[in-house]
């Protein structure tokens, strides 16, 4: 239904900075979104994550730098939802007004007929209480009405700010399923931010954490991993060391009878035990702890919070 | 642009102000007109000696008749400014404005299209008052053997103008719900401002004569007088029942509220094209 670019669409953000009177809310953060790709944009509370989106958005004005999408400011894109889809905050209803009422005051802007309005209520799975008044809604209903206005215009990106809050366990599973069907089946670009990794892990390919307003980490899931280790545990692990290292892996003790091996293959290292006729009691792909990782980024003493006030950066 | 009109008009037509508005407009009218027109037709008041006489006899049966449909002015007024600030105060209050911006990212164009939607809401929220107000005041006048329309060219005039009068304080409205983005606050200065302290102030300084000629400009005074309500009366009568006898022009009074609405718009058009929403 729109002829809006599929391809190729990305964010790039250059230097964006915002002040708040004497607070930087956002401090010259520069990072790319890549087209058809899940980002996580990461960040504890009051890091700067809304203020950013905002900005992405040309809802606030940023003090300096530019935040451009598939090349344009926001301002500058024609019809804007039918290029970019977000859902900023589960408050923005009034209270009196339908559910099905607020997407179609959203749809007559770019001529979107009532029937796409009712094929987003379905498809986010709220087609019989979005006839009743949003001021009655859960939180979880609040989060579905606001991703189908962002689906609206059927958009390529689509930026979604703390898609899971207020959802109950059931209700996080399918946002995870959801977000992975546009992304993985429909090729869009999504940037899905979040306080917490654990709660995107499984969706993102890519992150960009800040922390402060601050850049702390740009890349993909699998550099945030690290090199892949393998922990295994034997009677005599310098033995087994002996063999591992002549068999080309590089080897670290970890504890009295166990090895770090450096390598995802754990078949590899099992064969090379065989051969040394060394007993295998314990062999696991050692996992980076990404919340560890994710705490040391944020909580680094160069981005401690000076001048933190959560409620005022990240509302 | 006629996309972003519409959207305006869906705002205004799915809540519960799509009807309770246009109801309080006509109950109130109709109240109004009634009171106004019991108390021409049937109440004695001071004439230009001072002598108390029956306000019927002062007046030819058209103005009785205008005055009375007339009688809802200041209410119908205020309840346009209301449903004006509501038009931007309600998008802040219920934080939609961010999706209102992120579907039209040129807000000048948004405030343009709530200024035509807004009119359009406010002429049928006016022809709900019109109505109300031909029926309280049709009944007194019924009483009274006083015809309906007297001169229908001339009430249909008064009407027409009343409904412009109307638009007029509606985007007055609009401007201070972006100059105050706190709605209760914005509605709470609106009515006090409307209703106490500018008719108060503008009848106050009517007894000063160097002021005397700036309160015809206040936004009561030129209301009033841009529907002629007190043509064809008796200057001292009309002072009389407490109304500055020296009024502007129906023209005059219609470009000066004009004035008041275009400047009190272009205020909301500045400050939503600069303003972030958080």
């Amino acid at each position: 239904m729109t002829d809006a670019p599929r391809e190729g669409t990305g964010i790039s953000a250059r230097g964006l900075t915002k002040t708040f009177g004497p607070l930087r809310a956002v401090d010259n953060l520069t990072f790319e979104v890549r087209p058809g790709r899940v980002t996580g944009f990461l960040g504890p509370n009051g890091a700067g994550k809304t203020t950013t989106l905002r900005m992405l958005l040309g809802l606030i004005r940023p003090t300096s730098g530019e935040a451009l999408i598939g090349g344009r400011r926001y301002a500058d894109i024609d019809r804007p939802m039918q290029v970019v889809g977000s859902a900023l905050e589960a408050t923005g209803f009034h209270p009196g007004r339908s559910g099905r009422d607020h997407l179609r005051v959203l749809a007559a802007t770019h001529g979107i007929p009532d029937s796409r309005v009712d094929e987003l209520l379905e498809l986010v799975g709220i087609p019989a209480a979005a006839r009743k008044r949003a001021g009655a809604y859960s939180m979880g209903m609040r989060q579905r009405l606001g991703l189908a206005a962002g689906l609206l215009g059927d958009p390529q990106v689509l930026l979604l700010d703390e898609p899971a809050n207020g959802l109950d366990p059931e209700g996080i599973r399918w946002m995870r399923g959801f977000l992975r069907h546009l992304a993985q089946d429909e090729g869009r670009t999504v940037v899905v931010s979040s306080h917490l990794l654990s709660e995107v892990e499984q969706t993102v390919d890519d992150v960009v954490i800040i922390a402060n307003g601050h850049l702390v980490r740009e890349g993909t899931m699998d550099e945030l991993h690290g090199d892949p280790a393998v922990l295994v545990r034997t009677r005599d692990a310098s033995a087994l060391a002996d063999a591992l290292v002549r068999s080309g892996l590089a080897v670290q003790p970890e504890g009295p009878a166990a090895l770090r091996v450096q390598t995802g293959d754990l078949a590899r290292v099992g064969d090379v035990a065989l051969a040394a006729g060394q007993p295998v009691y314990e062999l696991r792909a050692l996992r980076t702890d990404l919340e560890r990782l994710f705490l040391d980024l944020t909580e680094a003493p160069e981005h401690s919070n000076r001048n933190r006030l959560p409620e005022e950066i990240d509302r | 642009m006629t996309g972003l009109v519409r959207s305006e008009l869906r705002k205004a037509l799915t809540t519960k102000m799509a009807w309770g508005m246009p109801l309080a407009q006509f109950v109130l009218a109709a109240v109004f007109a009634a009171i106004t027109g019991g108390f021409l037709l049937f109440v004695d008041i001071p004439g230009a000696d001072g002598t108390p006489i029956p306000a019927r006899e002062l007046f030819e049966d058209g103005v009785l008749a205008r005055m009375t449909y007339t009688g809802g002015l200041q209410v119908g007024y205020l309840l346009a400014l209301v449903l004006g600030i509501l038009a931007m105060g309600s998008e802040y209050r219920h934080k939609t404005l961010t999706a209102t911006f992120l579907a039209e990212p040129r807000r000048g164009r948004v405030v343009a299209a709530k200024v035509v939607g807004l009119s359009v809401v406010v002429v049928l929220n006016g022809l709900a008052h019109l109505a109300g107000a031909v029926v309280g005041g049709g009944i007194m006048l019924l009483l009274a053997d006083v015809p309906l329309f007297p001169d229908a060219g001339d009430l249909a005039g008064v009407m027409l103008r009343l409904l412009l009068v109307l638009v007029l304080w509606g985007l007055m409205g609009l401007g201070l719900g972006v100059l105050l983005p706190n709605q209760v606050v914005a509605l709470f200065v609106g009515v006090a401002f409307a209703f106490l302290i500018e008719p108060l102030l503008s009848f106050g300084i009517t007894f000063v004569d160097a002021l005397a000629d700036a309160a015809r400009f206040f936004p009561s005074q030129a209301s009033t007088a841009a529907l002629s309500v007190f043509e064809g009366v008796d200057p001292a009568t009309a002072q009389n029942m407490g109304f500055n006898p020296d009024q502007l022009d129906w023209w005059a009074a219609a470009l000066t509220l004009l004035v008041y609405a275009a400047v009190m718009t272009a205020v909301g058009w500045v400050l939503t094209r600069r303003r972030d929403v958080a």
